[in-house]
């Protein structure tokens, strides 16, 4: 299944892109893609204990089962107000 | 209880908002709060702030809070505006206004929000550094309304 990923705030910058799809099998995880997506991406790797992962709309964690069409977005702490 | 949610790039109205304020007889708080933006953000003068947001889940988690405050029982409506795009030195980036019947409720549900939103509504901000050719902001263009600290240092 293929999972697109969307970073937002300045990790479109460290991506170098704003958006990517990801080839990962059925059940993969958030963890899964997580380790996909550093690989790809490696100046993201340090920002890991950092990183808000949302699923849709709602956070999820590493342990969460990704489906097939699911949206998935990468961002800094927020900062709103 | 009554909310209002507005995400926008317009600039906040705080006299307009205020004009369509609507309380029943047995209220006696409303807590309304303005975050504007400083002079400086960090060590650095800065001439304004980019707000960037993804906006459906902003709008979701801004709802789930909502839902939480209703849960409370003490808190007849909530009126929240967040400006994105860019918002200069002076200007409100966020407004947000809690009605219930005594101040203590109102406040602290105004206090809590703003919290839980710098915790988990996706929006972000960048710094836009003063340039030489940008004009001074002007004296007393921040608005007196209390309390006014929507940066706190890291």
């Amino acid at each position: 299944m293929t999972i697109r990923v969307t970073f937002w705030s300045y990790f479109a910058e460290l991506a170098g892109c704003s958006e990517t799809g990801v080839e990962l099998p059925e059940g993969a995880t958030v963890g899964a893609l997580l380790q996909r997506v550093y690989v790809d991406h490696p100046a993201l790797a340090g920002l890991r204990r950092s990183t808000l992962v949302a699923v849709g709309v709602e956070y999820q964690d590493d342990t969460h089962v990704l489906s097939p069409g699911d949206r998935v977005s990468l961002f800094p702490p927020v900062q709103g107000g | 209880m009554n909310r209002s949610l507005l995400i926008t790039t317009d600039p906040i109205d705080e006299a307009k908002l205020i004009a369509g304020r609507s309380l029943s007889a047995g209220m006696g708080a409303v807590v309304a709060f303005s975050g504007v933006v400083r002079e400086r953000e960090g060590d650095g003068a800065i001439a304004a702030l980019d707000y960037t947001c993804f906006v459906p889940m902003a709008e979701h988690q801004f709802h789930r809070l909502f839902d939480r405050l209703a849960g409370r029982g003490t808190v007849e409506s909530v009126r929240l505006v967040h400006r994105i795009g860019r918002v200069a030195v002076g200007e409100a980036s966020l407004w947000v206004e809690v009605v219930s019947a005594h101040r203590a409720e109102a406040f602290e549900a105004c206090q809590w929000l703003i919290d839980e939103m710098k915790r988990v509504v996706p929006i972000w901000k960048q710094a836009v550094p003063v340039t030489p050719t940008d004009p001074p902001a002007p004296a007393g263009s921040v608005p007196a309304t209390a309390p006014s600290d929507p940066h706190p240092p890291a």
